[in-house]
């Protein structure tokens, strides 16, 4: 005998992105650093900001900061850090 | 009344756009004279009305000249125009309160209410015309509003498989659900009188559609009574509240969990239990609402115990967490009644919670003696020497709340008491090493607590939440810290939960 149950999980569509293709070089690129506002994420990305600007020939390093790190970036920040070629995130403490 | 007219200038792809279109439907159905202008080409415009299920005209700008003559900001921008073609009214977004208001403006009685789970207000998105260029082709609009979902798929089962090695192995949380077959489900839409595929939310992070019929499935999976579905609807709706935030609560690396609080005649109705063992498993509706809510979370919300969310400890509450306030033993108003709600009107309230902090105090003979080492605990919540930023939730034994009230304290007395006699002194941070906490201190603020230097724990009254909670015996209480609060964090919120007779209200 067959049972017929009801899927009861998530089968909304969703369509997978690639990710983007690795950077071959940071020289003359455009960076961007995004802060989730957690301590001490400022800190860490200054210091990796001097680093790839002295380093690496970085061109120009675009600093954004979510107002909170509990919720999605609001559209202005990704607004702020679109266009750049890499972004960097500090996730966490 | 004078012959007005409503426009409002939509995007396909602006989700603020998306959220607002239903309300129009709801005004348009209702003989209001509404137009819509689509930004956007002709296969996204038509794609939209069919999501959407858009019941106005749906008219296209092209060139957008529309647009730039209005001087449109932000998308949707809703025009009210007399019949000179004046603006009588703009509003850009989305705004409950505004939308109200124009309903009003056209007779129309308020179409959105504070608890259908869309946020108060939203902003909107930048006006086409004023975007900056791109030469990149727009992605697929996410379609995150449309009222109808998908179909649940049929699982067949083969002879001979365990059904219920099955169901535990692909939709269980780590215990045996009962298996949610196409008759007890089809048992749960009955009662609920509704769509199968109708959506009530999007539930966070993965936004999965909980459509009744995935509700359903998990309400039978939990063991639920098919008349659970009358709670499990709001509650569905409340999870997704942009301000319980359940997008972060579901993936920090904290201990929260979601506490489901019950009020009203509910309780009755559906044999909540909120006496001895309150938050255990003492009765069939508090051990199923709770972990049907775990349920919805996990299969729908996707945001599974051993990938997205990423709690470090974790919470036993993530079985199931749900309690019904004691209101027989409650000498003041109940929560939802300070929240709004009348006494009689049922209600559930989340509230993102760590486990259950356990006050033993059976010596203090005052109302100040038992509050005092409630206090004790409270100031331990999040962690001890860090401030300002968490809430707690204190649910008070009937024993402890007798001994309060007979000593004259209402239950603000009982809130102000707390605020005012709990704290951390200032020693605690003198220890020279860094600690979570320390650095803000030049923010907190410095009380006295029976002599002593002191920084105030909370910043406001309001951040601690009292309910009667438990058995008639034993001087116990319970203090419950939050995850992060306010805006930026997690909100406690109230939702209304229906009359049994209406299930069209659910």
């Amino acid at each position: 005998m067959s049972i017929r149950l009801v899927n009861p999980l998530n089968e909304t569509a969703t369509h997978a992105a690639p990710a983007a293709p690795r950077l071959a070089t940071l020289e003359g690129k455009t960076i961007a650093l995004l802060d989730i506002s957690k301590p001490g994420g400022s800190i860490f990305l200054d210091r990796l900001e001097r680093r790839l600007k002295e380093r690496y020939g970085v061109a120009v390093v675009i600093r954004a900061m979510k107002p909170t790190f509990a919720k999605p970036a609001p559209a202005g920040v990704i607004e702020k850090i679109r266009g750049a070629d890499a972004v960097i995130e500090a996730l966490a403490d | 009344m004078p012959a007005l007219r409503l426009f409002a200038i939509l995007q396909t792809d602006c989700p603020t756009c998306r959220l607002i279109t239903p309300y129009l439907n709801t005004l348009a159905r209702d003989a209001t004279p509404v137009t819509g202008i689509s930004q956007d080409a002709e296969s996204a415009t038509s794609e939209f009305v069919r999501q959407m299920e858009v019941r106005f005209p749906l008219e296209r700008d092209p060139g957008l000249e529309l647009s730039k003559r209005f001087q449109v900001v932000t998308v949707p921008t809703l025009y009210v125009l007399d019949e000179h073609d004046r603006i009588v009214r703009q509003e850009p977004g989305f705004d409950k309160q505004a939308l109200n208001e124009i309903a009003g403006l056209f007779g129309h009685p308020p179409v959105a209410t504070p608890y259908d789970g869309a946020p108060a207000s939203k902003p909107g998105c930048t006006s086409r015309h004023l975007e900056a260029p791109t030469d990149e082709a727009g992605a697929a609009a996410l379609n995150l509003n449309s009222r109808r979902g998908a179909k649940a798929s049929l699982i067949d089962l083969a002879g001979g498989e365990d059904i219920s090695e099955y169901c535990f192995r692909v939709f269980g949380d780590a215990l045996p659900v009962v298996p949610p077959t196409v008759e007890r489900v089809e048992k749960i839409l009955r009662v609920t009188g509704r769509d199968a595929d109708e959506v009530i939310a999007r539930i966070p992070p993965c936004y999965g559609e909980a459509t009744v019929e995935k509700i359903a499935a998990n309400a039978v999976m939990a063991g639920c009574v098919p008349d659970m579905m009358r709670v499990l609807i709001p509650l569905t709706r409340a999870i997704a509240d942009e301000r319980f935030n359940a997008h972060g609560v579901q993936a920090t690396t904290h201990f929260a969990a979601p506490l489901i609080i019950l009020n009203g005649p509910v309780r009755h109705e559906l044999s909540f239990h909120s006496r001895q063992n309150a938050f255990s498993n003492v009765a069939r509706s508090n051990s199923t609402l709770g972990r049907a809510l775990q349920l919805i979370l996990l299969n729908l919300g996707g945001a599974r115990p051993d990938g997205i969310d990423m709690s470090a400890l974790g919470n036993p509450g993530k079985f199931s967490f749900c309690i019904a306030e004691n209101e027989e033993e409650n000498p003041w108003e109940p929560l939802h009644v300070e929240h709004g709600f009348a006494r009689d009107q049922s209600a559930v309230s989340l509230f993102a919670a760590e486990a259950p902090h356990g006050v033993s105090e059976h010596n203090a003979r005052t109302a100040r003696g038992v509050l005092k080492s409630i206090s004790y605990a409270l100031a331990t919540v999040w962690s001890y020497r860090n401030l300002m930023g968490f809430e707690a939730v204190v649910a008070l034994g009937p024993e402890h709340v007798r001994t309060i009230h007979r000593d004259g304290f209402s239950k603000q007395n009982v809130r102000d008491f707390l605020f005012e006699n709990t704290g951390v002194p200032l020693r605690c941070y003198d220890h020279g090493e860094p600690g979570e906490g320390v650095q803000q201190r030049a923010m907190y603020k410095e009380i006295s607590i029976d002599g002593e230097p002191c920084y105030q724990k909370f910043r406001a009254a309001e951040a601690i939440k009292i309910v009667v909670a438990g058995g008639t015996a034993g001087k116990f209480s319970a203090v419950l810290g939050s995850w992060s609060t306010g805006p930026r964090g997690s909100q406690m919120i109230t939702y209304p939960i229906g009359k049994p007779t209406c299930p069209s209200d659910w």
